[in-house]
C-alpha cells in the first residue's frame, strides 16, 4: 500500500468522525459532503473512476442539496424553533 | 457509566477481535484471486469491442440487473413525488418562501457569473460522460447526474421562478419515463429475434467509436434520460417545498 493510498485512507476515516462529532444539523451536511469527497479522491486513487464518479456527484452534489433542503423546510414549515441555547 | 456507552463496550467485546480476526485473513490489498474480472475483460474487449468494462458488464453481462436498478430508482422517484405532493397538491407558484422577518440577501454578481459559466460546461461535460459510457470511465448513471446537477445550478445561478420557467416538469417526467421504457424496450429486440432478453443483438462495431458495444450505447441512453430527469425531478419536488404556499394551502 503505498504513502498516497493511506493518507487517503486516514482522510477518509479523519472526515467520516468528524460528521458523526458535528452536532449542528447543517454543519453536519456539509462535513457528509467533505466525506464524500475523501472517498471521491479514495476511490480515483484506487483506480475505481467509475465508483469515484458515482461519489462524487451523488454523496457531495445531490445528497447535500436534498438534506438542506429538508432543513430549510424544516424551518418554513415545522413549528417555531426555541431559543438557541448557547 | 451512560446505558448506551455501557451497550458500545458490551458489543466492541465481541466485535473487535472479530473485525481483527477477519482483517488479517483477508486477500492481500489489492489482490484479485477470482478470474470473474478477467473473463468479463476478456469477453468484454474482443467480442464486444468496448474499452470500458464497468459499462460492458453494466449494460450487457449483468444487463437485467441494470433494468432492476432502472426500475427500483422509477419507484424511488415516483414514491418521493407522490408524497411530496400529497401534503402540497400539484400546482406550483413562482415565488420562493421566506421566513417573515428575514430578508433574503441578494444573490451576489460572482455566483451568477459562475453558474452562467459552469452550467453549461457541467451540461456537456455529463453530455459527454453519457455517450463516451463504453469507451471511458462514466456512464449513463453518472452522466445522468451530472447532467440534473447543471440544471440545479440554473437554480442557483438564476432564482427559483427562473428555474421553473426553463424546466417544465412534464420534460422531466417523460425523460424519466422515457428513459426507462426505452431501456425495456431495446430488451425486447433480443426477444423479437429469437434470442434472449436484453441479448446484444446489434453488431459490436468498431472498437474506440461511439457506437461501439452494439446494444450497450442504446442502453445507456436509456438510463442516462432516466437518470437525469428522475434525479431532477427530485431536486424540483424537493426544492418546491421550501416555495411560499399558495392562498388556501396549509
Amino acid at each position: 500500500m503505498s504513502l498516497l493510498l493511506i493518507t487517503l485512507f486516514l482522510l477518509v476515516a479523519a472526515t467520516g468522525t468528524g460528521v458523526v462529532l458535528t452536532r449542528e444539523p447543517r454543519r453536519q451536511v456539509l462535513a457528509l459532503a467533505a466525506n464524500g469527497l475523501a472517498l471521491t479522491l479514495l476511490f480515483t486513487a484506487l483506480q475505481a473512476p467509475d465508483a469515484a464518479f458515482s461519489q462524487l456527484v451523488v454523496g457531495t452534489a445531490a445528497v447535500p442539496l436534498l438534506f438542506l433542503v429538508a432543513l430549510a423546510s424544516l424551518r418554513l414549515h415545522g413549528p417555531p424553533k426555541e431559543e438557541r441555547k448557547e | 457509566m451512560r446505558p448506551r456507552l455501557l451497550l458500545a463496550l458490551a458489543a466492541a467485546l465481541v466485535l473487535v477481535p472479530a473485525a481483527l480476526l477477519l482483517a488479517f485473513r483477508m486477500p492481500e490489498f489489492g489482490a484479485h484471486p477470482l478470474p470473474y474480472g478477467d473473463a468479463a475483460t476478456a469477453l468484454m474487449l474482443h467480442e464486444r469491442h468496448v474499452t470500458n468494462m464497468v459499462s460492458g458488464v453494466n449494460f450487457d453481462l449483468r444487463a437485467i440487473d441494470t433494468l432492476g436498478e432502472e426500475i427500483m430508482l422509477l419507484a424511488a422517484v415516483g414514491g418521493a413525488v407522490m408524497l411530496l405532493r400529497g401534503a402540497r397538491g400539484e400546482g406550483g407558484q413562482r415565488r420562493a418562501a421566506a421566513i417573515p422577518g428575514r430578508p433574503i440577501p441578494r444573490r451576489s454578481e460572482a455566483v451568477v457569473l459562475l453558474c452562467r459559466l459552469l452550467a453549461p460546461v457541467t451540461l456537456l461535460f455529463g453530455l459527454y460522460v453519457v455517450l463516451h459510457a463504453q469507451l471511458t470511465p462514466g456512464g449513463g448513471f453518472q452522466g445522468g447526474v451530472i447532467i440534473a446537477s447543471a440544471m440545479l445550478l440554473v437554480w442557483l445561478g438564476e432564482g427559483y421562478a427562473a428555474w421553473r420557467r426553463m424546466l417544465p416538469g412534464p420534460l422531466l417526467h417523460a425523460l424519466e419515463g422515457g428513459g426507462a421504457a426505452l431501456y425495456a424496450l431495446a430488451g425486447l429486440a433480443g426477444l423479437a429475434l429469437g434470442d434472449a432478453f436484453l441479448a446484444n443483438v446489434l453488431p459490436p462495431g468498431e472498437s474506440g467509436s461511439l457506437l461501439s458495444g452494439g446494444l450497450i450505447p442504446l442502453l445507456n441512453l436509456g438510463v442516462a434520460l432516466a437518470v437525469a430527469g428522475g434525479f431532477a425531478m427530485l431536486f424540483l419536488e424537493f426544492l418546491e417545498e421550501t416555495r411560499a404556499p399558495e392562498e388556501g394551502e396549509e
